[in-house]
């Protein structure tokens, strides 16, 4: 199967497909905000008034994969978020507690359900197919994916849009840097994977957000972005052996080696127990390998792996890494296979395969 | 009224729509302003809340609802009524 199409709202200047040779955004502080469009250029401003933030992302990500793909009605649609949308939620809860539980207004309420976007998608295009959310914390883009691919590959579908979109309102980030999520302290995205100075700590990320939405289709086309060879996904594994294992087996069941992979894109977010698992792995499984991360692009957050689904697509349709990574590719050779390992919170792992088409 | 039509476009969220823009007597739904059944459900929140008037009569809807001028008027008589 392959990606024929992508639409993407990051905290990178990524909508409407901008070449990708500009030096990455910088950001002081542990919080990245997503670059918007006009939207009026993609949604009626009928409809703009009643849609929150993450609700224009998503539906603006969209329709900018629809038009690269030239789909109009794609045969389903699937849509993965861990926080669905946060802002809608927060207000309707919000006035819960200030008028006594009385009072609500709908829009907020209609709004707060984690389908919102898929659905609001579905309307638009007035598309009766096939319409599916995930929620499922760290694996819902993962599991969308997974819906999408097991559409294609039973011919059930034969183009399916899925798509990731998560947002961090004020609220959200409060209660998260509470919990210790975010480094505390000047700190700049750039700068996540250095030394850090004791005053900043090697604890926390930096939190992000986005919408990033793919076209999957059966058949392969002129303008693909990549083909997909492969998803895997692990829940707590035990050790960084078992993780080694699970990597090994993945690529088995590919058919290739890692020798095969010309560049791992790995999800490395700054906090150092959690990419103190990236780094054994670079001495073991990935010792030969070309290594990047994107978590600096992006920020952290539970469907973040669709930056990097995004990330890899583009690299293997140019063949290299862009400048917006702002990091080199130590081979210089040609890149072809991209192989995506990425975990949240040590407990949700997953692996993407994709190749140059 | 004005109070009452920055309050309509404020619960509504209706861009690009001054209060002023709004006439006293434009129809609110369909061929004036466009609203629909969701904006209706706003509007019975926007009286409870800034105005403590309950609706409790649904059919009474459409005729309260038609105009600014028309909600005026009912915010008015209830007022008198309670007060």
């Amino acid at each position: 199967m392959y990606i024929r199409a992508t639409g993407n709202i990051s905290p990178q200047k990524t909508f409407g497909h901008p070449p990708m040779e500009e030096a990455p955004v910088a950001y002081a502080g542990n919080r990245l905000a997503c670059f918007e469009p006009d939207y009026k250029e993609f949604i009626d401003p009928k409809l703009i008034r009643r849609m929150s933030r993450i609700i224009r992302m998503g539906v603006a990500a969209a329709m900018e994969c629809l038009k690269e793909a030239d789909v109009k009605v794609p045969d389903a649609i699937v849509t993965g978020t861990a926080y669905g949308c946060m802002e809608d939620t927060s207000s309707f809860l919000s006035k819960m507690v200030e008028f006594n539980e009385e009072l609500l207004t709908p829009t907020a309420f209609i709004q707060s359900t984690h389908n919102t976007i898929g659905a609001q998608i579905g309307l638009m295009l007035q598309c009766n197919n096939y319409n599916n959310a995930y929620v499922h914390r760290g694996f819902s883009f993962e599991s969308a994916l997974l819906d999408g691919m097991l559409l294609l590959k039973e011919k059930e579908a034969t183009t399916v849009l899925v798509g990731a979109v998560d947002e961090i309102i004020n609220n959200s980030h409060a209660i998260l840097s509470r919990m210790g999520l975010y480094k505390q302290g000047p700190v700049s995205n750039l700068e996540i994977y250095k030394t850090i100075p004791i005053a900043i700590g090697t604890k926390g990320t930096i939190a992000g957000e986005g919408a990033a939405f793919f076209m999957l289709a059966s058949e392969a086309s002129a303008t693909d972005y990549a083909k997909l060879d492969g998803l895997h996904t692990f829940y707590k594994p035990a050790g960084v052996k078992e993780i080694e294992r699970q990597i090994s087996s993945f690529l088995e069941k590919q058919a290739i080696n890692i020798n095969d992979i010309d560049l791992v894109i790995t999800g490395k977010n700054g906090d150092a127990a959690s990419d103190k698992i990236y780094d054994q792995l670079g001495q073991t499984v990935f010792n030969n390998s070309s290594m990047v991360n994107y978590k600096h692009l992006c920020g952290e957050f539970p469907t973040a792996s669709s930056f990097a689904f995004w990330l890899a697509a583009n690299i293997a349709k140019s063949g290299k890494t862009p400048a917006l990574l702002g990091q080199s590719n130590s081979a210089n050779k040609t890149i072809k296979r991209v192989l995506v390992y990425n975990h949240y919170m040590n407990m949700h792992h997953s692996l993407f395969l994709l190749s140059a088409c | 009224m004005s109070d009452l039509k920055s309050q309509i476009v404020a619960q509504l969220n209706l861009q690009d729509i001054k209060p002023e823009d709004i006439g006293d007597d434009q129809p609110l739904f369909v061929e004036g302003l466009g609203l629909d059944s969701i904006d209706a459900l706003e509007l019975i929140v926007l009286l409870q809340q800034q105005y403590k008037i309950k609706l409790s009569n649904a059919d009474e809807g459409p005729k309260v609802f038609r105009t600014v001028r028309t909600m005026a008027e009912y915010i008015t008589a209830h007022q008198a009524q309670n007060s």
